[in-house]
């Protein structure tokens, strides 16, 4: 018994051995996944895919997009850093909730040491809109309403803690006012709930943008540093007085422990997708501007953002209680 | 006239032969994926995705569209022959589908079934043309309450589906909701009941579980007897639904359709509703509801014929708002936006040819549904000829390799066995998987809706009875559980159970 | 039904388990909503609707139990009356071992031995049927799957497949 246990568990050593070799090599000899922390159809979900087709044609692998949504963008990256073998298989797009999550609650990660980066692509630009038909024709207008009825104003957001949630209330903080945060699942959702009046505002990506363009939405701020082009009288939060800009970078990682060589090849795949002509024009369809870090710098990054945000999140008092 | 202009121009598009190559290829990987349990629409669709790129955005659209209502057809075939759902929706087709196949009918079975889901979506494609800008608003109507009231309708027709013991059936659906629970809390992300074990922490999955209860059990309690196979054989005589069984479906089939297509409208978990909310309806119409469990060909044609006229409504929000209702409408988003064009209140008018165009062609593409399914039904029922010492172990190898598919996990594996053995004992001690499966999909949805429209109201319940919309669905859910309370309808209630203790 | 298989304050009163069992499940659904904070109603937490579940599952499970105890329940025996028992207790002991070696073996080193064992152990089909099917049915598959979808099946330790 003895025996054939010893020789099994050599037999096993051997052969993963043999496979973890010819896995660097030869990698990609099978699809790989992308976890998608946010549902199909939303502005993350539909870049990250034109980033991915075009990714999948420099590694000779398709690149299936899983959409695992759910807990701000946390549940696809958690998942990931709990289940997944670091093969090189299963990555997922780093939303920046996962950093800043774990300054707010118990979570199940911990973003310095449970992912492989790979590569940071490029950010959002956030946008504040409400109904065409509602009341509110200027950001001064909801300031005003909600002075009168404190707590009334909801706005709907793809999730509590995401930078939507976290710059609303930043926000609010500045004017005196209280408004009241709903969370979501992603754009989708969310734009079915501002359309059909069930939260005032919505504060979401440019997943609004058709529904801004046929006149269904009105967009009232925009949170990028200037104007956007397409909306160009549209102010910024910098204009309305509050002088932040949020634009919740993103890259994509593996679980800890990949081998660097595969990461390589993940992170110059993945370079060469954005300049590809067709996933800068998907990018700006959603007026995203690629922002290129490699995986040096976006380790870098990691523990700066992670930094940066612990004082947000203390001003506001949503830090997680020891 | 605008309409029929558009609707000719529509034809064009979709009567070239490379579209309706592509619209062929597209429905006959549909049927494929959807005979197949466990590799639904959405695993075909995201593999195929990058196909569509090479063609035009009609081609590569068209052929994506008809992968979608191309599955939902196929779908019946295994919960008819050997009990396996193979997606939520046709759960409910088990119930009395099987039952037919067991009796000799599995012809006429899948005949309707067939035919169901040709009316029904067509009715929804003609539905599709004629209102889809005005039914927008529709989709748009379901706030948090209004969902939260939905789902509490969703769960009370549960009780419908059950032959035995209310209570067994009222504990069945709330395991099934603490089951759909399992995994991160998606409004705080907290992992909840995972046991420290990290599959858990991205929940059960829906085919596993399904699969377990549904396929492996019934292998399960199939071996306890020797099968006099010839008995079977013997009895199949027909093969396409008979004038009795037109009569009897013709009703539920157009009740089924318009229930149907409504509820598909609505974002997240429609064509489930629909399904079992049309099984339900008939079984409270009928004037023999004893029969349904044992064969009622009005509980197969109804449901089926619902889930294929959600598929047609799933497309309006998706065409009219942009937003996708389900994950497989999203996927058929992402091919638009690839093609570099954006679904929304502004692409009927802007790009008409494209939209008529994939209307059209989904006309065609269920005409070509017809005809490549019904010659399948003579072969299908062949299938059942095999000896079923061959047939189990052959059910089983399909079931973990459905299952294995789904999700590329082996730990699925172990999940669905484990939910066989279980289902095995609930059936023997009298608990039935329906309404654990339907409280398990709608589950989650329930309680992330209640949480969401508390916070809306602060924690006001009178939310949900002063939204006209949400307090109409809690009055039809109370008047469903009240309804059997009354003395003329208990004597139904009880010629059931007695059906079930003969 | 006669009295033999109906019983009420017996110990193989099948009712009285399932209800015992479902009321043990509610508890411990209630413990777990209490553990993940139940909220306020103004902000519902996550044990919320676990909380409530788990309450509703105890009462509906005290239904069966005094159903049980008051009505009688069938025996577990007569559950099984006129079934053979040890066929679905040998299918499903082959399964329990078909998910361990899985893993270990990967698809088809597991996978065609189990379809032979279920063929020969259920009812026994010929040796001459039974060996050409339960290797080209699984193999098949496997390449099927293999070449037009591009889905791997699991390969195991020994990389077959």
């Amino acid at each position: 018994m003895f025996q054939r246990s010893r020789m099994k568990i050599a037999l096993a050593a051997i052969g993963m051995l043999v496979s973890a070799a010819a896995g660097a090599q030869d990698y990609p000899t099978k699809p790989i996944t992308l976890i998608v922390p946010w549902p199909a159809g939303g502005s993350t979900d539909l870049t990250m895919r034109a980033i991915a087709e075009s990714a999948s044609k420099v590694l000779g692998q398709p690149i299936a997009v899983d959409n695992k949504a759910g807990g701000s963008g946390t549940v696809g990256p958690a998942t990931m850093a709990a289940s997944a073998k670091p093969d090189g298989y299963t990555i997922a797009q780093m939303p920046i909730t996962v950093f800043r999550l774990p300054l707010m609650q118990e979570v199940s990660w911990d973003p310095s040491k449970d992912f492989s980066y790979i590569i940071h692509l490029t950010g959002y630009t956030f946008g504040v809109t409400t109904s065409a038909e509602g009341p509110f024709k200027k950001w001064q207008d909801v300031v005003d309403f909600a002075k009168a009825n404190p707590g009334k104003v909801t706005y709907a957001t793809p999730g509590a803690g995401t930078s939507l949630h976290i710059g609303m209330e930043q926000i609010a903080a500045m004017a005196g006012i209280k408004l009241t945060q709903v969370p979501f699942k992603g754009g989708a959702e969310t734009n079915a709930a501002v359309l059909g009046q069930h939260t005032m505002l919505q504060a979401d990506s440019t997943g609004w943008r058709p529904l801004v363009d046929a006149g269904k939405l009105r967009l009232l701020m925009v949170w990028t540093g200037a104007r956007s082009p397409n909306y160009k009288d549209v102010p910024t939060l910098k204009e309305l007085g509050y002088p932040m800009v949020y634009d919740s970078p993103f890259g994509i990682a593996g679980p800890k422990g990949m081998d660097p060589k595969i990461v390589a090849k993940l992170h110059d795949a993945f370079k060469k997708a954005l300049d590809d002509p067709a996933v800068i024009a998907t990018l700006a369809k959603y007026d995203m501007v690629p922002n290129y870090k490699d995986t040096e710098d976006y380790k870098k990054f990691v523990t700066e953002v992670t930094n940066s945000e612990r004082k947000v999140i203390e001003t506001l008092g949503l830090a997680k209680k020891n | 006239m605008d309409t029929l202009i558009n609707v000719a121009h529509g034809f064009g598009v979709a009567l070239a032969p490379i579209n309706l190559l592509y619209c062929f290829i597209g429905v006959f990987i549909g049927t494929l994926v959807g005979v197949l349990p466990g590799i639904g629409p959405i695993s075909a669709m995201s593999l195929l995705l990058p196909v569509t790129l090479s063609g035009t955005p009609e081609s590569g659209i068209i052929m994506m569209a008809g992968i979608y209502y191309g599955s939902m057809y196929g779908g019946s075939t295994t919960s008819i022959l050997v009990n396996i759902p193979g997606e939520a929706a046709s759960v409910v087709t088990c119930i009395d589908g099987h039952q037919m196949a067991k009796q000799g009918r599995a012809g006429p079975a899948l005949g309707i079934s067939a035919f169901g889901s040709f009316i029904a979506g067509t009715f929804a494609l003609v539905a599709l043309m004629l209102v889809a800008p005005k039914l927008a608003s529709v989709a748009i109507a379901f706030g948090p309450a209004e969902y939260f009231s939905l789902m509490v309708l969703g769960l009370v027709v549960l009780t419908f589906l059950t032959q035995g013991s209310m209570a067994k059936a009222l504990l069945m659906a709330c395991i099934g909701v603490v089951l759909g629970l399992i995994g991160l809390d998606s409004i705080t992300a907290q992992p909840r009941m995972t046991f420290g074990r990290m599959e858990l922490i991205d929940g059960i999955g829906l085919v596993p579980v399904v699969m377990g209860l549904f396929g492996v059990a019934e292998v399960l309690l199939n071996t306890e007897q020797v099968i006099r196979r010839d008995i079977i054989n013997a009895r199949i005589t027909q093969l396409l639904p008979s004038k009795e069984d037109w009569k009897a479906s013709a009703g539920p089939m157009g009740r089924g359709t318009i229930l149907g297509f409504f509820l598909g409208i609505l974002p997240g978990g429609g064509a489930v509703v629909a399904s079992f909310a049309s099984y339900a309806l008939e079984k409270r119409l009928s004037k023999t509801p004893e029969r349904f469990g044992n064969g009622a060909i009005e509980g197969v044609a109804g449901p089926e014929a619902a889930n294929n006229a959600a598929a047609g409504g799933a497309f309006i929000p998706l065409m009219t708002l942009g937003i996708p209702p389900n994950v497989v409408m999203a996927l058929l988003l992402g091919a638009f936006v690839i093609h570099g064009l954006q679904p929304g209140p502004l692409m009927i008018t802007q790009n008409p040819g494209l939209f008529w165009g994939i209307v059209a062609s989904m006309y065609i593409g269920n005409l070509m549904l017809l005809v490549l399914n019904l010659p399948m039904i003579g072969m299908w029922v062949q299938l059942l000829k095999l000896p079923y010492n061959i047939l189990f172990p052959l059910i089983i190898l399909f079931t973990i390799i459905g299952v294995y598919c789904s999700s590329n996990n082996v730990f699925d594996v172990h999940v669905m066995i484990a939910f066989g053995v279980i289902g095995y004992f609930m059936r023997k001690l009298g608990y039935e998987p329906a309404p654990l499966v339907l409280a398990f999909v709608l589950g989650p949805m329930l309680e992330n809706n209640l949480r969401k429209s508390l916070i809306l109201s602060q924690g006001d319940l009178t939310t949900f009875v002063t939204r006209p919309i949400s307090a109409v669905c809690l009055l039809f859910a109370v008047v469903l559980l009240i309804g059997p309370l009354l003395p003329a309808l208990r004597k139904k209630r009880e010629l059931v159970a007695l059906d079930e203790g003969a | 039904m006669d009295d033999s298989s109906n019983v009420k304050f017996r110990l193989n009163n099948s009712e009285l388990w399932g209800g015992l069992i479902g009321l043990g499940l509610g508890i411990f659904v209630i413990r777990s909503g209490l553990k993940l904070k139940l909220g306020t109603i103004n902000d519902p937490g996550s044990g919320y609707v676990l909380f409530y579940t788990g309450i509703l599952m105890c009462v509906f499970a005290a239904t069966i139990i005094v159903a049980a105890l008051t009505e009688g329940g069938p025996t577990f025996g007569s559950r099984w009356q006129n079934a053979r028992w040890t066929k679905p207790a040998i299918v499903i002991a082959c399964l329990i071992v078909f998910a361990f070696a899985l893993d270990t073996f990967g698809f088809l080193l597991s996978s065609i031995p189990l379809t032979l064992l279920l063929m020969r152990l259920i009812d026994p089909v010929r040796w001459e049927i039974a060996i050409p099917v339960s290797i080209i049915v699984p193999a098949g598959m496997w390449w099927l799957l293999k070449r037009a979808l591009g889905i791997q099946l699991p390969s195991g330790m020994f990389e077959i497949g």
